[in-house]
C-alpha cells in the first residue's frame, strides 16, 4: 500500500482502537494486526503525534506490580473519526466512478 | 538478548537524541515486552518480537528531524564559562566560516545531483524533439521533392526514436538511484549525530 494513504489511515486506526474504551500499547497492535501490521516503532511515534495533536491523552496506571500507559481518545480525537468517516465517503464515490467501466 | 540487554543496547543507539526522549522510549519499549511476556512467551521471544536494537534505532533515526538532532549536539551539556563564551565570540569568524563551508559542501552536492538528473532529462527531451523535427523535416522535404534529403530526416527521426526509448530507461533508473543516494546521505548524516558513544 502507498506509504503515505497507510499513514493517513494507521492515526485513524488507532484512534479507533482506543474508541470504546481505554487501551495500552501491546493491545492497540494486537487488535489492529488482523487488520494492518504495525510495528511498536511506528505505533509509539503514532501516539506522540496523536497527543501532540490532542487527540489522546496518556495515564499511567499500575498493572501487575508494575506501570503500564493507557490511552484515552478525546474529543478532537473522536471528530478525526468523524471527519475520516466523510472523506471516506467521497473516497468510495469516486472509486465507483474509476471502477464503473470495469463491468 | 534478555530484556535488559535489549534495553541497554537502545540506550546506547540511541546516545545523542534528548535524554527525555531516550526514557521514554525505553519505557515504551519496556513495558511492550513486558505485555508480551504475560501473554505466555518467554522473555527471549518477546524480546526478538520487537526486532534488532539496529532495526529499532534506524526506525527512530529515519523518524527524528535532522534539526532536532542537531539541536541537542549543540546544547551545552552545562553553563558556558565567560572564558569559552569570549573565546567562542573571536574566534566566531573562523568556526562560523567553516560552517558555513559545511553547509555550502553539502547544498553543492544537491545541486550537482540535481543538476545531474535535470541533464539526463534535458537529452531525452531533446531526442524526442529530434523525432518531430525529423519527421517534420522530412514531410516538409518531399513536398518540395527532395525526396534524397527527407528519406535521411526521416532516418534521423527513427534514430531518435530508438536512443530516447533506450535512454528513458536509463534516465528513469538513474533518478532513482540518485535519489536513493541522497536519501542514503541523508541519514548518514543523521547517524553522525546519534550513535554508540557513552
Amino acid at each position: 500500500m502507498d506509504i503515505q494513504l497507510k499513514r493517513g489511515l494507521l492515526d485513524v486506526c488507532v484512534l479507533a482502537a482506543i474508541k470504546n474504551e481505554d487501551s495500552y500499547g501491546y493491545k492497540i497492535i494486537k487488535d489492529m494486526k488482523p487488520y494492518i501490521e504495525m510495528s511498536e516503532s511506528t505505533l509509539y511515534t503514532i501516539l506522540k503525534r496523536l497527543e501532540s495533536a490532542n487527540m489522546l491523552t496518556v495515564q499511567t496506571a499500575e498493572h501487575g506490580g508494575r506501570l503500564r500507559k493507557y490511552y484515552h481518545i478525546t474529543d478532537t480525537g473522536l471528530m478525526k473519526i468523524e471527519s475520516f468517516k466523510n472523506e471516506w465517503k467521497e473516497i468510495m464515490s469516486i472509486y465507483r466512478f474509476i471502477t464503473k467501466e470495469d463491468k | 538478548m534478555n530484556k535488559q540487554e535489549f534495553l541497554a543496547e537502545l540506550r546506547k543507539g540511541l546516545h545523542g537524541l534528548p535524554p527525555n526522549d531516550i526514557e521514554e522510549r525505553l519505557t515504551f519499549y519496556n513495558e511492550m515486552i513486558d505485555d508480551r511476556m504475560e501473554e505466555g512467551i518467554t522473555e527471549g521471544e518477546a524480546v526478538s518480537g520487537i526486532g534488532t536494537v539496529d532495526e529499532v534505532v534506524s526506525q527512530i533515526i529515519a523518524e527524528t528531524s535532522l534539526s532536532k538532532l542537531v539541536k541537542e549536539k549543540v546544547r551545552p551539556k552545562r553553563a558556558m564559562k565567560v572564558w569559552e563564551i569570549v573565546l567562542l565570540t573571536l574566534g566566531s569568524p573562523i568556526w562560523l566560516s567553516l560552517l558555513l563551508a559545511v553547509f555550502a559542501v553539502i547544498f553543492a552536492v544537491y545541486v550537482t545531483v540535481w543538476s545531474v538528473i535535470v541533464a539526463l532529462w534535458a537529452v531525452e527531451l531533446a531526442l524526442a524533439a529530434g523525432v518531430l523535427c525529423g519527421v517534420l523535416s522530412f514531410v516538409i522535404l518531399i513536398v518540395q521533392v527532395n525526396v534524397a534529403a527527407g528519406i535521411a530526416m526521416l532516418g534521423a527521426g527513427i534514430a531518435c526514436i530508438g536512443l530516447s526509448i533506450f535512454l528513458f530507461f536509463g534516465c528513469k533508473e538513474t533518478t532513482k538511484g540518485l535519489l536513493f543516494l541522497t536519501k542514503k546521505m541523508i541519514s548518514g548524516i543523521k547517524s553522525t549525530f546519534i550513535g554508540r558513544r557513552m
